[in-house]
């Protein structure tokens, strides 16, 4: 078990929080008007000057009072989005379908385990000696893969982020699920499936309707341009 | 004439190149540290032999540690020995069980009299050293490791409850005069909530001990964390399956045989017992003890002759869950015989919480007194007799 020293971990702690805090103000910003960069800047510097306040005054107290640390792939998740917003791109990447679905199933055993359903130890094996150092590089190189193959390039550099700080400073905890996974990260992770799950139903809905009947068209008047409204972009907590 | 060009990386090669390198960069990482990790897990610690055979315990004093000022509820105390058979108490103390004044108090016991207490730990001082808010503090446990220093781990809250608690660890290199954290210990993967310490460490042979801890959101179960010589945890598991047990008391009864007692916060209401013949490694659990147990606290030692001392509450018919503080002796943890009744009150007083400590051919006896103070009675054990 190696753990991080603590100056390292209030380092670590106040920036990581500064990013995720930056990611939520910039989701709530209004969707009518397009950020621009300068804004993104200024809430980006707003939320890292916050957290330098002493004491109290800093947001980093009181989400580290609440959460602790925020994991590694949380904030490579957030600079991800960050970088999203910076270069315009409103329909995100961060959060594909098949990243969300291996968080919320891994996350959904770990939790269960820590809260004493399933007695199996997975958190401990996040300390261990022989198999961490294994996970950890086979980790690395499947990320290292899908960036030169070009698929999911942003996830994976997110989770390639997560393994490197895990890997040289063993932040945030020294525990290398920390690294990977938190209760927030999770969270997102199946918000976004519900999410994709109701566009998914709500395309099939739609889909459903607008087939003719008994080869009869339903509706005389010619197919609207728009889409219907439940087929169209939907927007995840992160954005 | 012909125009030479310097030939410039394509973005492709400079990603792979990067990538290769961020590669070699963990490999790297990894295996320094692994080479540096390798080294066989501690066994337990036997205490010195002493004679086999029956014991006595005769009581030289029993008395009430000083209290601090304008400090009306006391509880959980903790015992760690010190250089010259002197010996620390901590405990924490405020105008009540969670409250914002609750600190953590040390007291030295020297040449028969206990110090005037003073603070070691509070959430402002844990929140200023931590960097975040810490919302309350609560049990303290402490360990003196083979170069004098002392290592105390505090229960500190984060948001609400005793299920949101997390256990600091805090240092002292001056015999308990100042303390500075070294870290929060990670525990669990839920914000690093719900983990507590309330029983006393066991001693390994290569200079590290084991800190007993446990979980408490909806089900209840015991851990262990491993720390080597220089105090850095090396391992955390579970003990046992059970999901009503807590506060694991742990004794060494031989180098690879290891038991824990606990409190039991199920409908039985008899002390629940654990047990690893691979010196920790796994645990087994056991058939409950034929004792008693309303949800309380209990504190075990191993004796130099080989018998082993528990101190519990005795819920009788015409006791309350904590009205009676009851030292059994036992040769192989499973039977146990009544040695005395260190505490007994009326229906609904308090004697709860206890720790032992031997100190010499003393044996140190503290728990929490009607929640109001912190007792210590003291006993000299001596060869021969009918115990």
């Amino acid at each position: 078990m190696n753990l991080p020293d603590l100056a390292t971990q209030i380092l670590y702690g106040r920036l990581g929080w500064a990013i995720v805090v930056a990611t939520l103000v910039c989701a709530l910003w209004r969707r009518s008007a397009p950020m621009s960069r300068i804004a993104l800047l200024a809430v980006v510097a707003a939320s890292l000057a916050a957290m330098c306040l002493p004491g109290e005054l800093a947001p980093g107290w009181w989400l580290g009072l609440a959460f602790q640390y925020p994991s590694g792939l949380l904030v490579g998740c957030c600079l991800l989005r960050l970088s999203e917003r910076w270069h315009g791109i409103r329909r995100s990447q961060v959060m594909p379908q098949a990243l969300a679905g291996v968080l919320a199933v891994s996350g959904t055993l770990l939790y269960l385990d820590a809260m004493g359903v399933l007695a199996r130890g997975f958190y401990y094996v996040g300390f261990g000696p022989a198999a961490v150092p294994v996970m950890a590089i086979l980790a690395a190189l499947g990320c290292v893969l899908a960036i030169v193959r070009g698929q999911a390039r942003g996830p994976a550099a997110s989770l390639l982020g997560a393994v490197m700080l895990f890997s040289l400073l063993r932040l945030p905890t020294g525990n290398l699920w920390d690294a990977l996974l938190d209760p927030l990260l999770w969270g997102w992770a199946v918000v976004t499936l519900l999410a994709g799950a109701l566009r998914r139903t709500g395309r099939r809905a739609s889909d459903r309707a607008a087939e003719p009947v008994g080869g009869i068209e339903r509706d005389t008047v010619p197919a609207p341009i728009m889409r219907p409204v439940a087929a169209e972009h939907f927007s995840s907590l992160k954005e | 004439m012909e125009n030479p060009q310097i030939p410039r990386p394509r973005p492709r090669n400079l990603v792979l190149l990067g990538c290769i390198l961020l590669v070699l960069l963990v490999i790297g990482a990894e295996a320094l540290r692994w080479t540096r990790n390798a080294h066989a897990a501690a066994k337990p610690s036997l205490s010195a032999p002493g004679a086999a055979g029956p014991v006595t315990l005769t009581e030289l004093s029993t008395t009430h540690i000083p209290a601090p000022h304008g400090m009306p509820s006391a509880h959980a105390s903790t015992l760690t020995p010190l250089p010259g058979n002197r010996m620390l108490a901590f405990w924490w103390a405020g105008s009540r069980e969670s409250g914002p004044d609750v600190k953590v108090f040390a007291s030295t016991w020297a040449n028969g009299a206990w110090s005037a207490p003073w603070v070691v730990a509070s959430r402002e001082s844990l929140g200023a050293e931590l960097g975040y808010g810490v919302r309350r503090i609560g049990n303290p446990v402490a360990w003196t490791d083979r170069n004098g220093k002392i290592h105390l781990y505090v229960v500190a809250t984060g948001l609400g409850g005793w299920a949101a608690a997390r256990i600091a660890h805090i240092v002292s290199q001056d015999g308990g005069a100042s303390f500075h954290v070294r870290r929060v210990l990670p525990t669990s993967p839920l914000f690093n909530t719900s983990a507590l310490v309330r029983t006393a460490p066991l001693a390994l042979n290569d200079g590290g001990w084991w800190l007993p801890v446990y979980f408490e959101i909806g089900n209840k179960y015991p851990m262990l964390m491993a720390f080597d010589a220089d105090g850095n945890p090396t391992s955390l598991a579970r003990i046992g399956q059970s999901t009503s047990t807590l506060q694991p008391a742990i004794v060494a009864v031989s180098q690879t045989e290891v038991r824990a007692v606990m409190r039991d916060d199920s409908d039985q209401r008899r002390m629940q017992h654990a047990s690893s013949v691979d010196g920790g490694a796994s645990w087994q659990d056991l058939p409950a003890l034929d004792l008693p147990n309303h949800n309380t606290s209990m504190a075990a030692l191993r004796l130099p002759g080989g018998q082993f001392l528990m101190l519990h509450n005795h819920a009788a018919d015409d006791a309350s869950a904590r009205s009676v503080l009851r030292l059994s002796i036992s040769q192989d943890m499973r039977s146990w015989r009544t040695v005395a009744d260190v505490a007994k009150g009326k229906v609904g007083d308090e004697f709860s919480y206890p720790t032992m400590q031997l100190v010499g051919d003393e044996l140190h006896i503290t728990y929490t007194w009607q929640r109001q103070a912190i007792a210590h009675h003291r006993y000299r054990i001596t060869p021969g007799g009918t115990i």
